[in-house]
């Protein structure tokens, strides 16, 4: 090193050029190196400038030097002057205590352990596992060469030796790993070896506490996780499972309990708390049973529990079972016991499902005050690359055995190889994976603690981004790369299953090994899809081509795949999307929002597989996708009624108009439809969001064919008024899909004009509303129900209003009465609504409520519509609408209460079941929990409803019958799969609940 | 393919077997069996087999009667009382809808999901069930009474007794099939036997119990005699119930075990108790499932009439046994309404649910029975807060219609069910004229 300069080390600018973050702090620990050699030369200030922490780096060596002084009288200086001499040296000692609190504590105890990093192998050398193991027997005072090495001398002594070995054993490879860029699953696999070499010393001092009979038994230890894997972090558990036999001649219980004591002597060794510290806890609990199983087992024994016991997360454990203590010819023989499970384990029922829903419970689990600073198990955290590599290997590692590598990254890379990964895919999680694992190591340096946390404190963040070579805009740069790369583990980890598939059926460019289509059709299966034969066929049509919009969906499909694996129906997905996309072939901007937009690729996913409705809305104009970028709350009744309005205007026929308006209404159903599926939509929104583009469109047709008939008779003023009143559900404002709208139409001449003249216009009016809206054609008919009209189909299809006072004063029955309960004129001239609601609130709301004859009238009504409207073959238990507990006990129910007390209570005088039943709890006419009890049924049969129109794309007022659609309707309502039963039981209970209300409040 | 189920396939090849028997229950309890040839059961493994639910009582609405069997590899034995020529085999079967979702009418996938429950809270639930029957000489014929075949008493040892012989082989037989028998001794009935089987959790217990009864009953007609789980078979003498002893374990430990605490039994312990004792009238129906059953319950002794528990007291319902020392893990209490006639999945269900609804909910335990509860008057027993149990099928249907608890721990398919099939027996039933009547009023009237 070159000699000192003389002049005064670091002024304060140089010093923060160099880092250093407390300039006065620094200039006096520097000035104080003085005390044990000559000032530092600008060479040592220039090493302790890529120190992480040259402040931390500084005072440590003050520590340091100061501790060999009191050593050895002159230890202080000697070192230094070693220092000054050997560059190398100077920088993997300086590189330690920048990064490694723990450590620098580590030497301040034992200052004589520095001299260690003078050894120039270190750079090039990685130190064999025998040997790492040998020191560290030794260091317990055993015989490395011995078959069952056991430790001599003073147990306590054996026991803090331990813990010195394996501390000056861990420095020399933090001083590597830092200093001399050794690759992290290089460094994990050395941890791996010096925690085995650990295991097995402290083995030899188990012995010797147990004496003797430890002899009786030979016992192995085979490590699990990462330390199976070879691919230990600095600080975690060491997980491990025992296996032990009798030797020869020995009872199989003493064997037991001899195994059992060194086992457990053993896990105690390693993570007691002594004057040099701990090591580290050794976790058991993978054994067979977990912490209620016997801790060791011998060979038959784990057989006979894999056989029969054990669950697939198990066998994932046992991919990277490794023997590495003790008995090791012993571990062998368990591996070849335990291997072929683990290979037939993705055979089992359920596996990959189960593996998956594990998964998601991990990600549940997170306390969400740290999921934003996890590098491990958050999403894009390294529980995800490690799980997915598992899963592949398990999914195609029984056919082939070159994929079967413990260690996550040579898994990565043989998966790759083989083409199970796409190359790509698998170079950018190799190295996601890496930068994270370095940055993990780099956090657990520094305290020697076990944490997954990325700190948020300005001054760790700094020591972190500098030990792995940020230097400049240290913190900010080592967030951005690591948000960096935990994008990019979540976006590919979404697609890793999936984008090779695409190379089983079509000529991919580049120079990726091609999955074969067997290996394409047990991934397609295992993902959930039916049919992978036909599946595959959908995926190469897909991607046949070689333009443009071919390798945009090459880009996009393996994602979509995986939406529509998550749906109810993934065949269906994906062949709907195949037919939408073919409708689009000649749209450039399809694909690319689908591409640029992720959201929308993912609700048309999640549309395709679960929605008949939506996708034949879809598929009569495919350019509906767009809509899925855009608010999807319903929209309001005058907007779409301008809407409507407008783009009526613009047609030359009555015909061409109301086409145009059923297209808005079309489009419109497809957004409310949408809304509902994403769960955006609440189900009394739907119900209003229908009625309400119901009323827009009467509206705009109303006024379209009054304008054309008026017109066609040569009449220069319309010689009537017209109003359009909503009964029924749509009275209610509570359509489903399927639903007909019923209506009253009402007409009142204008003054003069001729009452014959009047109503032959308004006939021909409501005629040609009805049968414009109900004609077959590409957007869906609505249906014009009249039927509830005085008189019903033998009735005048409109009456004057007049007409209807003169009825309902002399003839109206009580079902009528009660079927105005849920009259609201709604579209047509206002001043004549009005006057329609003032004629009718004294029939429907008589004052003192209906006579006692009235409410007998109405349960036989019930009581007859019970037997009689239920379908030929319906299961009266699951028929949503008139089964048991369906939506007409609650709505007779709730109408029952209107009759009696509206008359008294005003806020009963609504159409809405869910306002009335409201009203009725405030008022006390049905106590607080009846009246919740209907109110939830009420809206589980109407969401029940709607999911299943939304799933079979035509009205249905039963659960479905079909297994796949009673499937995809219990997916709708957010149930997870495999649960249809589940969600039958739960409409059951609701219904049974309703029901037993009904008895009370209608029946009694 | 699993390795449990290459053993299976292994096994049958080795063993000749002709036959496999796929086993699971309806409703009501009773056994039903599928036989199909070894070379269906590897599809069978795969994809279930295929059956006519509507065809079983309990299971399905007629339109979605396509229903699966999917054998359980672990339930694999061969059946001993077929011993010459090629064998046949059985395994308990899970019945799954077609789209592979458990089916809420199997009386299996009902105590799945209640010990699901269970193990939520951290809990497994481990039963041990005494079982009683009567031995007769003769099958049953209408009109004709059944001949015991012995007239000894509890406990009798008889020289070369037909029961002794009988129990012998019938226990050899259930050892032979895996099923460990704890004790076995005469009753107090003529004809009438004991026979206790090892703890085990509820799920094997009850597999063992329909094993039980079907062995029982084999290996009764192989000595030209008849076993009967009848309730009550006779007037005069005791009914046979199935005391079952309850205990729950959180991980290795016994739950209801409290070292020091009274009778050494946990605050868990008595929140589950209290849990049965507040919903006894409700189980009933479950528990006691038959017209017959009520009139094992009117006669005091063994079988229990009365809301209550003691500690050894036999009148209790609930009894919590005397606790041996340095067992801690021994700690159960004893439930005696049970007889053997019910349907184990469905009983063991809803009294896991009340007992862990005690817990949950944190019910205070009554206070304990000290005297013999069928010696006190009415006025007492009302003054002590002790009610009765229903005392007919059709009173712990009306109670049972009521039972949110039921609803939810049975599903509500089977309850809906159970409570039609009750309903259309206690009509069955209350048209009947008996001899009780012709005996009484036509000599006098």
């Amino acid at each position: 090193m070159t000699a000192p300069t003389g002049r005064t080390p670091g002024g304060r600018g140089s010093l923060a050029r160099l880092g250093f973050s407390d300039l006065e702090a620094g200039r006096r620990d520097l000035a104080a190196l003085e005390r044990y050699g000559p000032p530092p030369p600008d060479a040592l200030l220039a090493i302790l400038g890529r120190a992480a922490d040259p402040d931390a780096a500084t005072a440590a060596l003050l520590r340091l030097l100061e501790a060999a002084e009191e050593a050895r009288g002159d230890g202080g200086r000697v070192l230094l002057g070693e220092l000054l001499e050997d560059e190398g040296f100077a920088m993997r000692l300086l590189g330690v205590l920048g990064a490694s609190e723990a450590l620098a504590e580590h030497l301040g105890r034992h200052p004589e352990h520095a001299r260690e990093l003078t050894d120039p192998t270190l750079g090039s050398t990685r130190p064999p596992a025998w040997a790492v193991r040998a020191d560290l027997l030794r260091a317990v005072g055993a015989d490395p060469a011995d078959d069952l090495p056991v430790s001599a001398g003073p147990d306590a002594g054996a026991v803090d030796a331990l813990r010195v070995e394996y501390r000056r054993l861990l420095l020399r490879l933090a001083a590597r790993d830092l200093t001399h860029d050794v690759a992290v699953d290089d460094a994990a696999a050395e941890l791996a070896d010096l925690a085995a070499g650990t295991l097995d010393a402290a083995l030899a001092v188990a012995r010797s506490r147990v004496g003797e009979q430890h002899a009786l038994a030979r016992l192995a230890v085979v490590a699990m996780g990462k330390c199976g894997g070879h691919e230990l972090n600095y600080v975690s558990d060491v997980d491990v499972v025992f296996v032990h036999e009798p030797v020869e001649g020995a009872s199989p219980d003493a064997a037991l309990r001899a195994a059992t004591q060194v086992a457990s002597q053993m896990m105690r060794i390693c993570s007691e708390q002594t004057g040099e510290g701990t090591i580290w806890p050794v976790d058991a609990n993978l054994r067979p049973e977990g912490k209620s199983g016997p801790l060791t087992r011998t060979l038959a024994s784990h057989e006979g529990y894999y056989e029969r016991w054990a669950k697939p997360w198990e066998f994932q454990a046992l991919l990277k079972a490794r023997p590495v203590a003790g008995d090791l010819a012993l571990g062998r023989e368990y591996l070849d016991v335990v291997t072929p499970f683990v290979w037939t384990a993705a055979d089992r029922d359920g596996f990959v499902e189960e593996a998956r829903a594990m998964r998601r419970r991990v990600v549940e689990h997170i306390p969400a005050r740290d999921a934003e600073r996890q590098l491990k198990l958050g999403s894009g955290g390294l529980r995800d690359v490690e799980f997915a590599v598992q899963l592949l290997q398990l999914v195609h590692g029984r056919a082939d055995e070159t994929i079967r590598a413990p260690t996550t990254l040579s898994a990565l890379a043989d998966l790759t190889r083989a083409g199970y990964v796409g190359r790509e895919d698998g170079e950018q999680l190799h190295r996601a994976y890496s930068f994270l694992r370095t940055l993990e190591h780099r956090i657990q340096l520094h305290q020697l603690r076990r944490t997954h946390v990325v700190p948020d404190e300005e001054v760790a963040l700094r020591r972190l981004a500098r030990s792995m070579g940020y230097y400049n805009d240290p913190s900010a740069s080592l967030v951005k790369a690591w948000q960096g790369h935990r994008r990019e583990v979540r976006r590919l980890h979404e697609k890793l299953f999936y984008r090779p598939l695409l190379t089983a059926v079509a000529q991919v460019p580049g120079t990726e090994v091609r999955l074969s289509s067997a290996a394409a059709r047990t991934r397609m299966t295992a993902l959930g899809y039916d049919d992978p034969e036909a599946a595959l066929r959908h995926l190469e049509a897909l991607t046949d081509g070689v333009s443009r919009t071919a390798s945009i969906r090459r880009t996009l499909l393996p994602v979509m795949l995986h939406w529509f694996a998550e749906g109810p129906d993934p065949d269906a997905g994906l062949f709907r999307f195949r037919r939408i996309s073919e409708a689009l072939r000649e749209s450039p901007w399809y694909l690319t929002t689908l591409r640029d937009e992720g959201e929308v690729a993912e609700r048309l996913a999640h549309v395709l597989s679960t929605s008949r409705y939506a996708t034949d809305l879809l598929e009569r104009e495919p350019r509906g996708v767009r809509m899925l970028l855009e608010d999807l709350a319903p929209r309001s009744a005058e907007d779409v009624g301008h809407e409507m309005a407008a783009t009526a205007s613009r047609q030359d026929s009555r015909e061409k108009a109301v086409r145009a308006i059923r297209v808005v209404r079309r489009r419109e159903l497809f957004r409310i439809a949408v809304g509902d599926l994403l769960g955006l939509t609440d189900v009394a929104d739907v119900g209003r969001g229908l009625s309400r583009l119901t009323d827009a469109t009467l509206q705009a047709t109303l006024d379209v064919v009054a304008r054309g008939v008026a017109a066609q008779r040569g009449l220069d003023q319309q010689p009537a008024r017209l109003a359009v009143v909503a009964m029924g559900r749509y009275g209610g404002f509570e359509l489903s899909y399927g639903s007909d709208a019923d209506v009253l139409f009402v007409q009142e001449p204008v003054p003069g004009a001729d009452p014959a003249a009047a109503a032959g216009f308004a006939q021909a009016v409501a005629h040609d509303v009805r049968r414009l809206l109900a004609e077959p054609g590409a957007d869906l008919p609505l249906v014009v129900d009249a039927d509830l009209r005085p008189e019903g189909r033998q009735g005048a299809l409109v009456r004057t209003i007049g007409s209807y006072a003169a009825y309902y004063a002399r003839w109206s029955q009580t079902w009528e009465a009660q079927a105005l309960l849920r009259a609201d004129a709604v579209v047509g001239d206002e001043g004549l609504r009005e006057r329609f609601h003032a004629l009718i609130d004294p029939v429907r709301y008589p004052a003192a409520g209906i006579s006692d004859e009235g409410v007998l009238e109405v349960r036989r009504m019930k009581a007859r519509i019970d037997h009689e409207r239920l379908p030929r073959g319906a299961d009266p238990q699951l028929h949503l609408k008139l089964g048991r507990g369906g939506l007409a006990d609650i709505e007779w129910s709730v109408q029952l209460l209107q009759m009696r007390h509206a008359g008294r209570v005003e806020a009963l005088r609504t159409p809405q079941t869910l306002a009335a039943l409201e009203a009725a709890g405030a008022a006390g006419l049905v106590d607080a929990e009846d009246a919740a009890v209907l109110a939830d049924g009420w809206r589980l049969a109407s969401r029940t409803r709607n999911a299943v129109t939304l799933v079979r794309a035509k009205g249905g007022d039963e659960l479905p019958r079909d297994v796949r659609e009673r499937a995809a309707v219990a997916a709708v309502l957010g149930y997870p799969p495999a649960s249809t039963d589940a969600m039958v039981n739960d409409y059951l209970r609701s219904a049974r609940r309703v029901r037993a209300v009904v008895e009370r409040v209608f029946w009694e | 393919m699993g390795k449990q189920e290459e053993f299976v396939l292994r096994a049958l090849e080795e063993r000749d077997v002709r036959f496999v028997r796929l086993w699971f229950s309806d409703v009501l309890g009773s056994l039903k069996s599928v036989a199909v040839a070894p070379a269906e059961l590897e599809s069978a493994f795969e994809e279930g087999i295929g059956f006519d639910g509507s065809a079983i009582e309990g299971f399905a609405r007629v339109y979605e009667a396509d229903m699966l069997a999917k054998p359980d590899p672990t339930s694999f034995q061969i059946l001993p009382w077929r011993d010459e020529g090629p064998s046949t085999a059985r395994m308990f079967c899970d019945v799954v809808m077609p789209d592979g979702s458990p089916s809420y009418a199997d009386p299996r996938n009902v105590l799945k999901r209640n010990l699901a429950r269970a193990s939520e809270l951290g809990f497994s639930f481990y039963t041990h069930p005494e079982i009683e029957f009567y031995l007769f000489k003769n099958a049953p014929e209408p009109g004709v009474d059944p001949i015991p075949v012995d007239r000894s008493g509890y406990f009798d040892h008889t020289a070369q007794s037909m029961g002794a012989d009988f129990r012998r082989e019938a226990i050899t037989m259930l050892e032979a099939m895996g099923i460990s028998v704890e004790f076995s001794h005469h009753e107090h009935g003529p004809g009438q036997q004991e026979i206790d089987l090892r703890y085990a959790d509820a799920m094997s217990t009850a597999d063992n119990i329909m094993t039980f009864r079907t062995v029982v009953r084999e290996v009764a007609l192989s000595q030209g005699i008849w076993a009967s789980f009848m309730p009550k078979p006779f007037t005069t003498h005791p009914g046979s119930g199935m005391h079952t002893h309850l205990s729950l374990f959180e991980g290795d430990q016994n739950a209801f075990y409290e070292a020091g605490a009274e009778y050494q039994l946990s605050r868990t312990g008595r929140q589950f108790i209290a849990g049965i004792l507040k919903h006894a009238p409700e189980l009933s129906l479950i528990t006691n499932q038959w017209v017959n059953s009520y009139k094992r319950m009117m006669f005091g002794t063994e079988a229990p009439s009365y809301i209550c528990w003691g500690h050894n007291n036999r009148s209790a319902m609930v009894r919590v046994p005397m606790y041996k020392p340095l067992k801690g893990q021994s700690t159960r209490v004893e439930l005696r309404t049970l007889d053997p006639a019910c349907n184990p999945y469905l009983a063991y269900s809803v009294v896991l649910a009340a007992g862990l609804k005690g817990i949950k909910e944190d019910y205070e335990l009554p206070r304990e029975a000290e005297d013999d509860v069928w010696t006190l008057t009415d006025r007492e027993r009302q003054s002590l807060g002790i009610d009765p149990l229903p005392e007919s099928l059709k009173e712990a249907i009306l109670i049972a219609e009521d039972s949110e608890l039921l609803a939810d721990a049975l599903g509500e398919h089977v309850f809906d069910f159970v409570l039609r099939n009750k309903r259309a027996e206690w009509a069955d039933y209350r048209g009947q004229v008996s001899a009780y009547e012709r005996d009484t009023m036509l000599p006098v009237i």
